[in-house]
């Protein structure tokens, strides 16, 4: 794929947010809307484009954990407001860290908020790529709840990882709230196993972290992700 | 014929087998291997020719010692080496001269031990390639079949029981759990068909061992005991095809071993070898064992009802004491199973053969002044039932009326006519050990606390849904 061999020609192991993302789209992933802006005004382009209120995340491959580094601004409502935040998501990154190389900032639609979603990949050694999954925030940092499966995976398979996780009842619906639109989750984890299968020689790991899925019949989109390469 | 079975059989049935470093010297290595051989010849279990090879000896206990490889019968197709490691690459040349094609290395010091080792094992494993000998070992205990007296377990008879044959194949890398485990299993009366200790797996893997078991008639469960797996995808492939046909029962140690990793990913410091190993057994059918005992309870369970698999997950409940009933209600919970809930016509009909204090339901409590006919109505209701999917019968054999032949009878006739699964648990001390060995015996797995017989019957249900899910 001509991003990977980009990423790869210039020297680096992983791809940003927006290189990730275009691999995904390529499978078939839902990303958002979303484009790389270089100039201001691009940005202000983009925005008028996708429509107020959109977020703004800086791309730079030395900056791995964008909200530590404060430069993932949410919520922005107007070009004026977007050329002020322009300014200090990139004084921000320069604090963070002054040799970071800035590929652009990526406009993008604020999402409306669903249940989070971890889906991630990993080799082992032994038996090669393994596919994870699992619900974002406490359910994956602390309680560590999700499961595991090695790479092609099938369809049954996909459905038994999102039932046998502890907190899959909040998938269901619990507490009288409208179950999530599993089959979408379903199509990711085929998607994201098509793709690592395909591309097992370039791909060592991967997250899509978080995944927001929505109730059911409404599908779900990659909010974040990551790729890093052999 | 298949071709792993072509390769692999000399292990297990060979027609001549040299022992190379075999020796007089009472407890060495190349001694014990030697003796087995040759008390298996005496007892008419081991049919085939025994040859001691050893430059320095005439004649061991009336057996003719061999100089050299070279000077071998030409029918030896199994040659088991238990010389020094510095010797075993150029007998290897030896053998490949001799045309022999399998071979046991017996002697540790290789791999484990530094780098001259891996280059000479590398040597070996060049040689074997090169002229088509497949090698198990070296460092290991070898081969047991007690069918055909092939026994290269280097731990005399007098120190370490050999268990009788039966259907269960057991494959294990540790010699040391090898011959703890054979000693074990003797005791505990469980039948070992054939044991495979690999040590360091430079060539015969699990894989090689799965494909040859498809096909082995005499096994119908293999159990494992892992440490690691070299080759993961072979392995997967292998595991896909003969959990098809036959369960296997997988014992992985080293749940730590991936703590110190350093991943770049959120999803890489998720991941533990250990979880993968789950994702891999749950991917090809494979049941996990949490622990040895765990290992034989499930084996013995799929050894005795490998052809009555549960269609469902409703377990269903006899008792005579309401603790034990309570606690194997627990287990069915705790090991993600359903108690059944029995149809009314089960209800009626217990309630007409009971008396009014025995309770009628799951568990049906026989109560404890039972005879043996109150378990047989309790059966013949569960078997009967469309919503009992399996059945645990907990036998407290200290209750006065019970006759104790009588119930076992019972049992024995209804696990072998019913198509569900039926496991019987039985507590106590040695009078019940004495009965459960009788039951057991008549082919029913009885295990002693409910809760190991629920966890049985768990295996089971599992490796139904896994054959129902490849099956569609």
């Amino acid at each position: 794929m001509k991003v990977i061999e980009a990423v790869k020609a210039s020297g680096r192991n992983s791809l940003v947010e927006y290189e990730a993302k275009q691999v995904l789209k390529a499978y078939g992933l839902p990303v958002p809307n979303e484009k790389l802006a270089k100039t201001l005004d691009e940005a202000l382009r983009y925005a008028e484009e996708i429509g107020y209120p959109v977020a703004m995340k800086l791309m730079s491959p030395q900056i791995l954990h964008k909200s530590d580094a404060r430069v993932v601004l949410l919520n922005i409502k107007t070009p004026e407001e977007l050329r002020e935040k322009w300014e200090i998501i990139h004084e921000n990154a320069r604090k963070y860290r002054p040799d970071a190389e800035i590929l652009g900032v990526l406009v993008a639609p604020m999402l409306k908020v669903g249940r989070e979603i971890i889906i991630g990949v990993t080799e082992d050694p032994q038996f090669g790529h393994a596919l994870m999954f699992g619900l974002g925030g406490i359910f994956v940092e602390v309680l560590k709840d999700v499961t595991f499966r090695i790479i092609p995976i099938t369809e049954r398979d996909a459905r038994k990882m999102i039932r046998e996780i502890k907190s899959y009842p909040i998938l269901a619906g619990a507490r009288g709230e409208e179950p999530a639109d599993i089959d979408a989750i379903v199509n990711l984890l085929l998607k994201v196993s098509e793709l690592v299968d395909d591309l097992d020689d370039y791909i060592k790991e991967m997250d899509l972290n978080p995944v927001f899925v929505y109730n059911e019949g409404e599908g779900a989109v990659v909010v974040d992700a990551r790729i890093i390469l052999k | 014929m298949e071709k792993i079975v072509e390769e692999l059989r000399p292990f297990f049935e060979p027609n001549a087998v040299a022992i190379i470093g075999a020796t007089d010297k009472k407890g060495k290595v190349g001694n014990v291997i030697f003796e087995n051989f040759k008390m298996n010849k005496e007892r008419g279990i081991f049919k085939g020719s025994i040859y001691p090879v050893n430059p320095k000896l005439d004649e061991i206990e009336g057996y003719k010692v061999y100089k050299s490889v070279a000077e071998l019968p030409g029918d030896t197709d199994l040659a088991v080496i238990s010389i020094p490691a510095k010797f075993v690459p150029s007998t290897m040349r030896d053998i490949a001269k001799k045309g022999i094609k399998s071979v046991i290395i017996i002697t540790g010091g290789f791999g484990e031990l530094g780098e001259e080792g891996k280059r000479m094992e590398r040597e070996i494993l060049e040689i074997a390639r090169d002229n088509g000998i497949r090698v198990i070992g070296p460092n290991c205990v070898g081969v047991y079949v007690p069918d055909t007296g092939v026994d290269t377990v280097f731990l005399p008879e007098n120190k370490m029981d050999r268990p009788e044959s039966g259907p269960i194949a057991f494959v294990t890398q540790s010699g040391a759990f090898a011959a703890a485990m054979l000693d074990w299993a003797a005791g505990a009366g469980i039948g070992i068909g054939k044991m495979v200790s690999y040590g360091n797996k430079l060539d015969v893997d699990d894989a090689d061992l799965m494909d040859y078991f498809i096909h082995d008639d005499e096994i119908n469960v293999v159990t494992f005991y892992i440490e690691g797996v070299k080759d993961g995808r072979k392995f997967i492939e292998a595991a896909r095809r003969i959990t098809q046909v036959k369960p296997v029962i997988a014992l992985k140690s080293g749940r730590t071993e991936y703590g110190a990793k350093a991943a770049s990913s959120h999803t890489g410091s998720l991941a533990g070898a250990d979880t993968i190993y789950d994702a891999v057994f749950k991917q090809t059918g494979i049941i996990r064992a949490e622990d040895f005992e765990h290992m034989f309870d499930l084996a013995k369970a799929f050894a005795a009802l490998k052809n009555k698999l549960p269609r469902g997950e409703r377990i269903g409940i006899i008792t005579d004491g309401g603790g034990a009933g309570v606690m194997a209600s627990d287990a069915v919970a705790k090991f993600g199973l359903k108690m059944a809930s029995l149809s009314e016509e089960s209800l009626e009909y217990l309630k007409e053969h009971f008396p009014p204090h025995a309770v009628a339901g799951n568990p049906t409590d026989v109560v404890g002044d039972t005879d043996a006919q109150r378990y047989k109505y309790a059966i013949e209701a569960f078997v009967r039932d469309p919503n009992v999917d399996a059945i645990v019968v907990i036998v407290l054999f200290q209750v006065p009326l019970l006759d104790e032949m009588e119930v076992i009878d019972i049992l024995a006739e209804y696990a072998e006519k019913s198509e569900k699964p039926i496991v019987a648990v039985a507590m106590g001390g040695k009078k019940t050990e004495y009965y459960a060995k009788i039951l057991e015996d008549k082919g029913v797995p009885v295990y002693p606390t409910p809760e190991r017989g629920v966890r049985a019957l768990a295996g089971l249900v599992q490796y139904s849904r896994y054959l129902e899910r490849i099956k569609g």
